[in-house]
Order: structure tokens, then C-alpha cells, then sequence
């Protein structure tokens, strides 16, 4: 059982990493509030789903159509919706919230209801570690959330584009006075960070079906380990996926899984309480940005 | 002159008041309104509108309903009472069926609220305002006890769809079989934490594992929405659990048994996971659902070739649709309730409500979940012969991809086989 814990701590906790990225690029790294991340989740999901099911098009060219087809929504939104109301962070956070639930029932509208809407797996079959079994998908997951979590680093760290990303948020003049166009960063945050949504969807989903209301799941997750590891950090999204994945993996197993969502919501309240900024947030503090 | 006026006039008077009240008289083409609350969100409350759209586009293509010699088409009134989302208070729910009754002025209320709390909560407003109104998902018994603890008032609410109590037998006779045909005792529960869930695994445990002398080796609840199963599935394992109880109705169910296929859990599925229930399960979980064992609350869900009526049902809806029937829950009722209710207006010759009741009290219809009679209750009687009852049954999933039934015995079409890697305990 403890061993069937590590192994699915870690499972759990590059889930919620891999969930996690694309929210903190666009939300911690740039500033930019996209409260749509969970719609843009669910809308990834259902757009392979299309591609594959209904043009018949080949698995990996769905992928990538779903990716770009997720990063043009992000930039689309941002033109249109963000632009008109930036610089008033609630109103930014109401409005991609709005348009996020219209997004999800919009699916519901045209029918997107019941259990058929699966994507396949990319790898099939498990194996076990000990007594351990594990399928090969989620070995897949943990191998993608490490790899975008490294890219995510050192795009921010380490390329002009990603250094103008955190420019915006620390100080958006300032990075104007340096050049950098800070809409069209804005924008490009958006579609990057949405493009990291919809790799998520598509890694992920191929475990159970794609469901509407699994894009409330989604966003709180992602709030969850953005705002306990501080807001533009990577490590800091790397040590809260870790903490909050195992802790809620350690609760299902050795008290209820019921208890699994409180977990989340507990991280929150604690780290807003006692350090507002998160673990390893060194930007703002966090009631400034939001 | 003047006289003979008011004599005119007087005379008038009277006869307008031996007349009586003035009522118009009922045209051919005046419409009995069927009020639908349902919750489009969800695949049986999709469905179950369909099945209502399409009993009544039947029944006025036949002509419509013959109230007392005159013909009169349904019409229906849908809205999203979005009963089924656990976040919609009851009084949204409520407020839905009093803007159907008093704005859309239905005569009456067909497949209804989602889940029980708002059920139990609408009788009070359909009581008040003597609106007939039939069950299509709902599935607390507390609603017939309503029934027969005030008769007066309540008695305007009837129930086609399988209740919780039902399930529970159904769900039983499976255990015992799988006790006698391959020794299985040990037990692990696995239910969604929510109150019908919840319940019934409770009543699993009191009525049925206790009784029959099973050991419950563990239970665990999940919230709605979880998509690791990994814990329960590891603490069934380390139990040396036989059997794994799942009951669940969210979409992410299915991944517990996808889990329990990767994980290679010895023990047997035997339960209700909402998505396994539609053909489309074996292609949307990648044929890893092969052994599984579970419930359809109604035959017609799944066809049943031991009663004909369900075959035609299904083969029916998918011929207009142009898909097969998903839910394993609602469909075939929500059909059937739309018959059960023309023929009671047709015997009672009226739509007045009380007498529509006393008809419908009355049933007996052979349909496609078998035989259609109420008890006194007002809830559809399920048992394990066609003939005589409405039916459930239990499915099992087979290479390649098909839906076996295999309980009960009446209308099984095949034993319940154990799937690879497992082995009998006897």
C-alpha cells in the first residue's frame, strides 16, 4: 500500500503539474488572467475528439490542429476580450471566467453529453513496479509533465520571449520602455498558454472520457498549485504539484478519497494565510494581482 | 314596445343563467399539454426527452389521444430544470415545474426531476395544483411512502422508472448467484459520494451482504468528478477481495475500470458504472471493459430478445435517431410513460386530473420493460419475470464488444463468465 502510494503520488502530482503549466505561463509568468483555462481544457479535448471521429484525420495531425487550433482561441480571446478590459485585473478575471463557462456549455448545447467521447492512449498495456501495477499511459504523463516543466523553465529563463513574459507582469512600463510590446506578449501568452492547456487535454483525457464539467476540475487544480507554489514560479508549480498530489494520494489511501478535494482548497487557505505570495512566488504579492 | 323589451331582456337573462357557466367547448385540435422538466446536460435526461418526443410524435401521427371522442394531439413543453447537477438548489428546480404548469399551463408533468430531493419536493406542488405527474429517474422509495402516508394529497405522483429498492434486489440476486456458481464471498464496495450512491451501498451492506453471509472487506466513497481509483483498487487487492462493488453515475467512472483492467486487480466488477452501460462503452474504454458486470435499470435500455417489445423499442429509437440508446437508465420508461398515460386519459374519457389518476392506478401494459402495473405506492412493480413485471437486469461485457444478459435467469441470454486471469473460489 505504501509503495502503491509513492508510485501514485507521483502519477498524481505530474498530473496536476502538467495541468498546472499552461495557467501559470499565461496567469503567474505573464499576468494575464485566463479564468477559460479549464474551458479551453475540455475544448482541446472535444476539437481531437472531432478531427479524429468525424474528418477521420490522422491521431498526431489532430493533435497538432487541436494545439494550434487551442493557441488561436487563446490569442483570439486575448484581441477581443482581455484587450478591452486590461489593466482591471477583476474584470479580466470575470470575463474569462465568463466566456470559460460559455465555452463549456456551448459543448452541452450542441450535444457534447455522455460517455463516448474518449480519445485513445497513446501507449497501451502496464507493468509493475514491485507489486505496484502501473499502465503506460500515466508513466507517458509523468514523462511529459517533467519535460514541460524543464521547457517551461528555461523558456523563461533563458529566451528573450520568455524573459518578456515575466517583464509584463513585474512591471509592465518598464517593459514597454524596453522595447517589448506588451499586448502583443499579452496575446502571445495567451496562445502559449493555451497550447500548454490543450497538450494537457490531450495527454490526460485518453484515461477516462471527456466530460463538460471536468473544466471546473481542471482550473481549480491549476489555481490550486499555481497559488501554493507562488505565482510565475516553475519550481514553485514543480514543489506545490508534489506536495498537493502526494498529500491528496496519501488522504484517498489512509483516510477517504472524499477528503481528496479539501486537500486543494486547504493548500489555499494556508498559503494565502501565511504567505500570501506562495512558496517560491517572487513577484507581487498575491492580493495585489488578483 | 317598451315592454316587450324587457321581457326580451329578462328572458335573455334567464336563459344565459340556465346555460350555466359559459365553457368553450373542446376542439380536435386542442393539445394536451405534457410538461417535460428535465436536465439536458445529462445523457438521460437527453435521452429520456428524446424517448417522450418520440412516444408522442407516434401517438399524434396515430391520430392523438381519443378523449371522450375527441381526438386531441401532446403537445410537449421541455425545459432544463437542471435537476440532475448537484449544485442546483431544489427551488430552481421547483420553479421550473410551477413556470410549466402555471405559464405553459401542463395538464401534466412527464419523466420529471432528476435527482430524489427535488422529486420529493415537486409532489407538494404538483399535489397542490392536482397536475398528474411520472417519474422517469428518481429513485428514492421515499416517494411512495409520501404516496400512502397522505393518499389525498399525493397521490397525483406515479414512478415508471426502477427505484432504488429494486436495484438493490437486482443487485442481490447477482451476489448470490456469483456466490453459488463461483464461490465468491469477499466483497469491496466502491460507490460515488452522493445520496443515492451512498444509500444504496448502505443498503447493500444491511440488506443483502449481511443477510447472505458475505464479508465486506472494504468501502471507500469517492467525490464526484475523482479520476484516480488507484486507492480503492489497491485496498481491494490487498483485501483479497472477489468481488468489487462499483455505483456510480459520472462520466469519469469509467476510468475505475480501466484502472481495474491495468492494475490487473483480481476481482470481479459486478455493479452500476453510468458509462458502461451504452453500446459505445467497449469502443470509448478501448474493448478494456471485457468481464464487467453491470446494471440496466430498465430493459429497452439494452435489448432484450425475450421480450420483444424491448427490441422493437430500441431498434425503434435508433432507426430515428440514428444512434443506439446510451443511459442505462430512463429511456425505455420515458417511452413508455407517454402510452401509460394515453391509455389512462382514454379510459377515464377526460383529462380531469383526478380521474386520469384513478385510471392510471389502474395499468396494466405490456411494454418494452416487460409488464407495466403500479402498487400502491404508485411505483412501477420490477421483478424478475417479464410476464408479469417490469424488468432490469445485468449485463456483461464480451469480446467482441457485445452485451450479454445474464441475470435474472428468465431472460438471460448467456452464464456469467469469469474473465481472463480470474478464478472461482470454489
Amino acid at each position: 500500500m505504501f509503495l502503491g502510494s509513492l508510485v501514485y503520488g507521483f502519477i498524481n502530482s505530474a498530473i496536476l503539474a502538467l495541468l498546472a503549466v499552461g495557467f501559470n505561463l499565461t496567469f503567474g509568468i505573464s499576468g494575464v488572467a485566463n479564468f477559460a483555462y479549464g474551458a479551453i481544457y475540455i475544448f482541446s479535448g472535444f476539437l481531437t475528439w472531432i478531427f479524429l471521429n468525424f474528418l477521420g484525420l490522422n491521431y498526431l495531425l489532430c493533435i497538432a490542429a487541436s494545439v494550434f487550433g487551442a493557441a488561436l482561441v487563446g490569442m483570439v480571446m486575448y484581441y477581443t476580450i482581455i484587450l478591452r478590459v486590461k489593466g482591471l485585473p477583476l474584470s479580466e478575471v470575470m470575463a474569462t471566467f465568463g466566456l470559460g463557462l460559455a465555452i463549456m456549455e456551448l459543448f452541452r448545447y450542441f450535444d457534447f453529453v455522455g460517455f463516448r467521447y474518449t480519445l485513445p492512449v497513446f501507449f497501451d498495456g502496464s507493468f509493475s513496479i514491485g507489486e505496484v501495477w502501473v499502465d503506460y499511459q500515466r508513466i507517458f504523463i509523468a514523462l511529459i509533465a517533467v519535460a514541460l516543466t524543464g521547457f517551461l523553465y528555461f523558456f523563461t529563463h533563458h529566451t528573450k520571449m520568455g524573459l518578456a513574459f515575466r517583464a509584463i507582469a513585474q512591471d509592465e512600463r518598464t517593459a514597454l520602455t524596453f522595447g517589448i510590446e506588451s499586448d502583443r506578449i499579452g496575446a502571445l501568452s495567451m496562445a502559449f498558454g493555451s497550447a500548454l492547456a490543450a497538450v494537457a487535454a490531450i495527454v490526460i483525457l485518453p484515461l477516462g472520457t471527456i466530460a463538460v464539467e471536468g473544466g471546473y476540475e481542471v482550473l481549480i487544480n491549476a489555481l490550486a498549485v499555481c497559488i501554493v507554489g507562488g505565482l510565475g514560479s516553475t519550481v514553485g508549480v514543480l514543489v506545490a504539484s508534489v506536495l498537493i498530489g502526494y498529500a491528496q494520494t496519501f488522504t484517498a489511501n489512509y483516510l477517504e478519497p472524499h477528503w481528496m478535494m479539501l486537500v486543494s482548497l486547504a493548500a489555499i487557505a494556508i498559503i494565502l494565510a501565511v504567505k500570501p505570495s506562495g512558496l517560491f512566488g517572487k513577484q507581487k504579492e498575491l492580493e495585489e494581482r488578483i | 314596445m317598451k315592454r316587450y323589451t324587457w321581457i326580451f331582456v329578462i328572458a335573455l337573462l334567464f336563459l344565459g343563467l340556465m346555460a350555466g357557466p359559459q365553457v368553450p367547448p373542446v376542439q380536435a385540435n386542442q393539445p394536451i399539454i405534457l410538461g417535460v422538466p428535465t436536465s439536458i446536460g445529462f445523457l438521460e435526461g437527453k435521452e429520456g426527452l428524446f424517448c417522450v418526443n418520440m412516444a408522442v410524435d407516434e401517438i399524434n401521427k396515430a391520430g392523438g389521444v381519443n378523449v371522450g371522442g375527441v381526438m386531441r394531439p401532446f403537445k410537449v413543453i421541455a425545459i432544463d430544470a437542471r435537476g440532475a447537477e448537484p449544485g442546483v438548489p431544489v427551488a430552481e428546480v421547483i420553479k421550473a415545474h410551477k413556470k410549466l404548469i402555471l405559464e405553459d399551463k401542463a395538464n401534466f408533468i412527464v419523466f420529471g426531476s432528476f435527482r430524489s430531493e427535488c422529486a420529493i419536493a415537486v409532489m407538494d406542488v404538483v399535489g397542490q395544483y392536482k397536475v398528474p405527474m411520472l417519474l422517469g429517474v428518481a429513485m428514492s422509495p421515499a416517494m411512495e411512502k409520501k404516496v400512502q402516508a397522505n393518499y389525498d394529497k399525493y397521490k397525483y405522483t406515479f414512478r415508471v422508472c426502477l427505484n432504488a429498492v429494486y436495484l438493490i434486489k437486482y443487485l442481490a440476486g447477482t451476489m448470490a448467484y456469483l456466490n453459488k456458481q463461483f464461490g465468491f464471498n469477499r466483497v469491496f464496495i466502491m460507490n460515488q459520494d452522493v445520496a443515492w450512491a451512498r444509500k444504496t451501498g448502505d443498503l447493500m451492506v444491511k440488506l443483502v451482504f449481511d443477510k447472505m453471509g458475505w464479508k465486506v472487506v472494504g468501502r471507500q466513497a469517492y467525490p464526484t468528478g475523482s479520476s484516480d481509483f488507484s486507492s480503492g483498487l489497491m485496498k481491494a487487492r490487498a483485501k483479497k477481495a472477489q468481488v468489487i462493488l462499483p455505483i456510480f453515475d459520472m462520466p469519469q467512472s469509467g476510468i475505475l475500470v480501466k484502472q481495474w483492467k491495468s492494475m490487473r486487480i483480481p476481482a470481479l466488477v459486478a455493479g452500476f458504472i453510468s458509462p458502461l452501460a451504452g453500446p459505445a462503452a467497449w469502443k470509448s474504454f478501448g474493448g478494456k471493459i471485457d468481464g464487467a458486470l453491470n446494471s440496466i435499470f430498465e430493459i429497452g435500455n439494452v435489448p432484450c430478445p425475450k421480450v420483444p417489445k424491448s427490441v422493437e423499442f430500441f431498434n425503434k429509437y435508433k432507426k430515428r435517431y440514428g444512434r443506439a440508446i446510451e443511459a442505462g437508465h430512463s429511456p425505455a420508461p420515458a417511452y413508455e410513460m407517454v402510452y401509460i398515460l394515453k391509455e389512462a386519459i382514454e379510459r377515464a374519457g377526460t383529462i380531469d386530473p383526478d380521474k386520469v389518476v384513478s385510471e392510471l392506478e389502474k395499468t396494466d401494459r405490456m411494454g418494452a420493460m416487460g409488464r407495466i402495473r403500479f402498487n400502491k405506492g404508485h411505483q412501477v412493480v420490477y421483478g424478475t419475470n417479464p410476464a408479469e413485471t417490469a424488468m432490469g437486469c445485468m449485463v456483461q461485457w464480451r469480446k467482441p464488444g457485445k452485451r450479454v444478459i445474464v441475470f435474472p435467469p428468465s431472460i438471460a441470454e448467456g452464464n456469467i463468465v469469469l474473465p481472463e486471469g480470474l478464478k472461482p473460489a470454489k
